[in-house]
């Protein structure tokens, strides 16, 4: 068959902030775009395809925005493709951009994902323009209630991601958040925003875009620096709600990690996988997304928390960048975590670099917890060999 | 009983706030002093100027060059009935309108007073708004009119300094557009019933689920669900799980304090219904497996206008929110996870 | 030519009611059209290796408006399935791509549109240039009619051109029983009629019309046991060009159609049929001289998007209708097309091929 080797051979991402007042929409994606294209060593004109992915059109106000951002993105002349998969958009867009190469179709592509809230109000477009909207937190927070239940979990575990988050945070440049005296204390404290969700365990609002180069097999390994080899990527989808759903360790999130793990021959994702970019927009999902992916038991997820296990330092580091709650600009979070993987194994993760990956997972998800998109890259085509 | 809705009209609006960057806010601010610039990229004037040079995506720099306020028409339309949206009210006509001292065109406003005044190759130029009007929007120029004298701007092609800083940073975008949607038969289905104070769903004859209120389908077995499969549920249950809301304040919020929403188990049935209110007590003693009954508006104040299609389960203005019948509850680890 | 396990096919097509007015959401429109899809190649929901869709979630206002659409495939165990903020021709795009990974045989693209909600005049201007064209509610009809003037000033065309192309297109609609707008029209009559926008006439504008489309495509062997006569993709491309139609070198010609045209390979044989997505009729003229086909390809025989035009599914049911026409129609090679954004910013070009 056709499937080919796909290299990740340029990272590029803004500095998120809460409101990137001093760029235009086009100056933001080009900020990411051009420092992936600086880190391949590329040239706009090196690009055959750009794949563009954001959440909703809503954010911003502008429909279909990739046809404004055409020329600016250099994809005049070019295929430009458009993927919309709520929060899980970031890792599809990343997905696509790799299949383009993977399947023979391009040598070069430039996936870019952004969102720039602070044009307008997500909290709004979530509720459909009305008041009263619940936002991302008031639909998530029965799902966390239950884990905790389910689990049971002591209530700091949620206050230690936080907090363990955010430290990782402060040591990525990039990020939005920097809070390097953030304590469990201050977690705690914060305002309770959707109960049992402190106002410090859940993520910012962003503005923010993320840019990645892929190339082939040859073009892999010519590159001036260390590529990150694509090994598997998977998308998964159930419907939002029906009885009998479990939105708290989702089907379709187990699917998708199987999918991924049975590809490169992962049969024991604690030990054998090194680091992961899981998207955690709210404390609690750490745990409960280890439990979804397989990597801790059932009911175990948060042991790994509370053992420090998930630390920059610990046994399988999760969110070294800082994760959603250090940055969320929401269309690109999903591409932040498949960018982050890939400079781990790249190992050009800078401070926040877990010494000797070879082996690292990136997920997202979004709507009702409901849609995956995930990635393994390795350092080499057989990391595991 | 008030009949139920069956097309509605939404007003989407928003006021966005665009934030400009460099080339963007060196144009408007220009523009908001009545002068008109461009940019010189890749050989040529692009005007109004872009960041990037949009044939190689090179950035354009900052060569800017004073354009205007004459130009020449090389295409244009009429547009005979103008939309709110529109920035003229009357007829006017949509040109492209290169102006002196460009080598690309700009789309803006002519407003020539009729159809036939309008040619290619006419010379117009830029009616800017009273200069205490302009906010540096290209809607500082009210519209472009035939020029008095067709002669070549003065100035034109001249190198323009732009100053070191901008007055022009932000642009609002108010955004206004309107819907109007119409209710499908399932929707029309559960207001009805809603209207009689009852609770009605559908269950799917292949895996037995129920679906409150009902949707014509099941998402499960993807078959249609027709009126066979209708039931009545009761308007009672046990909470199995809920949050309590801080609001956040945005234009349309209707809320300023905490409030809570509860997932609510219906009594002999698999259905939950989700984000419900609670009322009668305050959001702290709400609890999971606690006993609730709907508390349903009298009869002439049931409202379904606000219900929409993609409303499943939200009670509209005919169901208050639910409040405790007072039975011990139910022990919470049989219910928490029944949020679907 | 014998086809390998690398070679793709359309080997099912399915189209709803295509209505001025649907009193459906966009997920009960999905609904039966993807059943009958998939029922059409004798195959269930679990068969399917891929499904992805097209759709705008400013057609409704509704921030997320396709996560319900999940619901119409009954995405249960999970599925593989992806959603494209496109037409679904593109959706199709993806879906190709996706086959050629080589772990799955079958694949599922739809598309939907409930256009009744909004207004087109007014909606798309948010899809223009958000700082120098939304301010002036620049809508998508002045833009089409600045093209469609400049075409006419480049001596190309004429006014009676456009309404030929109109009068050409509604009458093959006459045979299409999907067509919301079909008939015998007189051009002179159509010439008569007052200018919309300036030289465009109502009847060079699209209807109005709510519907949803859904294709199956298969990859090897497979595509000949779910089809007689599958119709292989053996060309897709698509390209894009500057946004603002005043930074095209000429505005009177499509590049992007031309490049696609000549990726997808359209010129190594002749072409029976094309099917080609012009939302105004004079994109049509513009499209197939950018295509450089024979005076002897028949065009629109289902009426096109004059006759039908739901936004979000018109380019997927021209690769619908050309497909049909390799599979029920014997023809031999045909031509789909499809376009997105202002004055043609985007086209996507296909070429089918039956078996000899």
């Amino acid at each position: 068959m056709s499937h080919q080797p796909v290299a990740v051979v340029g990272i590029g991402q803004t500095h998120h902030k809460k409101s990137r007042a001093d760029v235009s929409i086009a100056g933001l994606v080009r900020e990411a775009a051009l420092r992936a294209l600086e880190d391949a060593n590329m040239d706009w004109s090196d690009i055959d395809a750009v794949v563009l992915g954001k959440a909703p059109d809503l954010f911003e106000g502008v429909m279909k925005p990739e046809m404004y951002l055409a020329d600016a993105l250099g994809a005049v002349n070019k295929p430009m493709f458009r993927v919309h998969t709520a929060g899980s958009v970031g890792g599809s867009t990343g997905i696509v951009g790799s299949h383009l190469v993977s399947s023979g179709r391009h040598k070069r592509v430039l996936s870019i994902a952004f969102e720039k809230q602070s044009e307008g109000n997500a909290q709004f477009a979530l509720g459909g323009g009305k008041g009263a909207s619940i936002g991302a937190g008031g639909a998530f927070a029965p799902f966390i209630r239950a884990y905790i239940r389910r689990s049971g979990a002591p209530e700091d575990i949620g206050w230690q991601v936080a907090v363990k988050d955010r430290l990782n945070g402060a040591k990525n440049p990039y990020a939005h958040l920097k809070l390097a005296d953030i304590t469990i204390e201050k977690v705690k404290e914060s305002p309770m925003m959707w109960d049992p969700l402190h106002f410090l365990e859940s993520c910012p609002s962003s503005d923010g875009a993320c840019a990645v180069v892929f190339t082939d097999e040859q073009g892999g390994k010519a590159a001036s620096k260390p590529p990150a080899w694509v090994l598997a990527t998977a998308m998964k989808s159930e419907p939002s709600t029906f009885a009998g759903r479990d939105p708290v360790s989702p089907a379709a999130a187990h699917a998708c990690s199987d999918e991924i793990y049975r590809a490169i021959g992962v049969t024991n994702p604690r030990e054998q996988i090194d680091c992961a970019e899981l998207y955690v927009p709210f404390s609690w999902y750490e745990p409960m997304w280890l439990e979804a992916h397989d990597i801790a038991a059932p009911g175990d997820g948060w042991r790994m928390t509370a053992e420090g296990a998930t630390a920059l330092d610990g046994s399988f580091p999760v969110n070294m960048s800082g994760g959603v709650l250090s940055s969320n600009p929401i269309g690109a979070s999903g591409l932040l975590r498949f960018a982050e993987a890939a400079l781990q194994v790249r190992g050009m993760a800078g401070e926040h670099q877990v010494g000797g990956a070879k082996l690292a997972l990136a997920q997202a998800y979004g709507a009702n917890a409901q849609f995956y998109a995930m990635w393994a890259v390795g350092s080499s085509l057989d990391p595991l060999g | 009983m008030p009949d139920v809705v069956r097309e509605s009209v939404f007003n989407l609006q928003f006021p966005f706030t665009r934030s400009l960057g460099s080339t963007l806010s060196t144009f408007f601010s220009a523009l908001a002093q009545g002068q008109l610039i461009g940019v010189r990229t890749g050989g040529r004037v692009i005007a109004p100027p872009l960041e990037y040079d949009p044939d190689t995506a090179a950035d354009a720099g900052t060569d800017y060059v004073k354009v205007g306020p004459k130009g020449t028409v090389s295409s244009w339309t009429w547009v005979p009935e103008p939309t709110h949206l529109h920035t003229v009210k009357h007829p006017f006509a949509f040109a492209f309108i290169t102006l002196d001292g460009a080598d690309t065109p700009m789309i803006h406003v002519v407003d020539a007073g009729s159809e036939s005044a309008m040619a290619a190759g006419m010379r117009v130029e830029a009616k800017f708004k009273p200069t205490e009007e302009c906010a540096g929007r290209i809607d500082d120029i009210i519209a472009f009119v035939p020029a008095a004298d067709p002669s070549p701007s003065d100035g034109a092609g001249e190198p323009y300094a732009a100053p070191a800083e901008n007055a022009i940073t932000m642009l609002d975008s108010f955004c206004d557009l309107t819907y109007v949607d119409n209710t499908s038969a399932s929707t029309l289905l559960w207001m009805e019933s809603l209207l009689k104070g009852q609770i009605i769903g559908q269950v799917c004859p292949m895996c037995n689920r129920t679906y409150v209120g009902p949707r014509n389908m099941c998402c499960v077995d993807a078959i249609p669900l027709d009126e066979s499969t209708l039931v009545t549920v009761p308007d009672r249950g046990v909470v199995t799980n809920f949050t309590i809301i801080t609001p956040v304040q945005y234009p349309g919020q209707t809320e300023t304090e905490p409030f809570v929403r509860v997932s609510i188990l219906l009594e002999g049935t698999d259905a939950v219904m989700a984000q419900q209110s609670v009322l009668e007590i305050p959001a702290s003693e709400v609890r999971v497996g606690m006993h609730v009954e709907a508390v349903w508006a009298p009869e002439s104040e049931r409202d379904v206008s606000d219900i929409g299609n993609r409303g499943w389960g939200s009670g509209g203005e005919c169901i208050r929110g639910w409040r405790p019948t007072g039975q011990p509850d139910e022990p919470a680890e049989n219910f928490v996870e029944r949020m679907m | 030519m014998a086809r390998t396990e690398n070679d793709i096919a359309i080997v099912g097509f399915a189209q709803g009611e295509m209505e001025r007015r649907s009193q459906k959401t966009e997920t009960e429109m999905m609904l039966p059209v993807v059943a009958e899809a998939i029922a059409s190649v004798g195959l269930t929901k679990s068969d399917i290796g891929f499904t992805v869709s097209g759709s705008c979630d400013y057609l409704s206002g509704q921030a997320f408006s396709f996560v319900s659409n999940v619901d119409a495939y009954g995405a249960w165990p999970p599925i593989n399935e992806s959603h494209v903020e496109m037409d679904g021709a593109w959706a199709l795009y993806e879906a190709f791509v996706r086959l050629m990974q080589g772990d799955i045989d079958t694949a599922l693209a739809a598309g939907v549109g409930k256009n009744s909600n909004s207004d087109a005049s007014t909606l798309y201007t948010i899809e223009m240039d958000p700082y120098y064209l939304t301010p002036l509610g620049a809508d998508p009809w002045s833009l089409a009619a600045l093209q469609a003037r400049a075409l006419l000033d480049s001596g190309r065309a004429t006014e009676r051109d456009f309404a030929e192309v109109v009068a050409r297109n509604r009458a093959s609609a006459k045979s299409n029983p999907k067509a919301q707008v079909a008939g015998d029209f007189d051009v002179d009559e159509l010439l008569a009629a007052d200018y919309v926008r300036n030289p465009l006439r109502r009847h060079d504008l699209p209807p109005t019309t709510d519907g949803c489309a859904a294709i199956i495509l298969a990859r090897g062997k497979k595509a000949y046991e779910l089809c007689e006569r599958p119709a292989w993709i053996t060309g897709f491309d698509h390209r894009i060009e500057a946004h603002l139609p005043t930074m095209r070198a000429d505005i009177t010609r499509s590049v992007s159609t031309a490049l696609a045209a000549a990726g997808a390979g359209v010129k190594n044989g002749p072409i029976d049929v094309a099917e080609i997505y012009a939302p105004f009729s004079f994109q049509e003229l513009i499209i197939r001289d950018a295509l450089d086909l024979d005076a002897s390809t028949e065009i629109n025989p289902s009426g096109g998007a004059l006759a039908t035009n739901p936004v979000m599914v018109s380019g997927l049911i021209r690769m619908g209708e050309a497909a049909n026409q390799i599979i029920k129609n014997g023809k031999r090679r045909t031509l789909a097309h499809a376009t997105s954004g202002p004055c043609l910013q985007q086209n996507l070009v296909a070429v089918l091929e039956g078996d000899e």
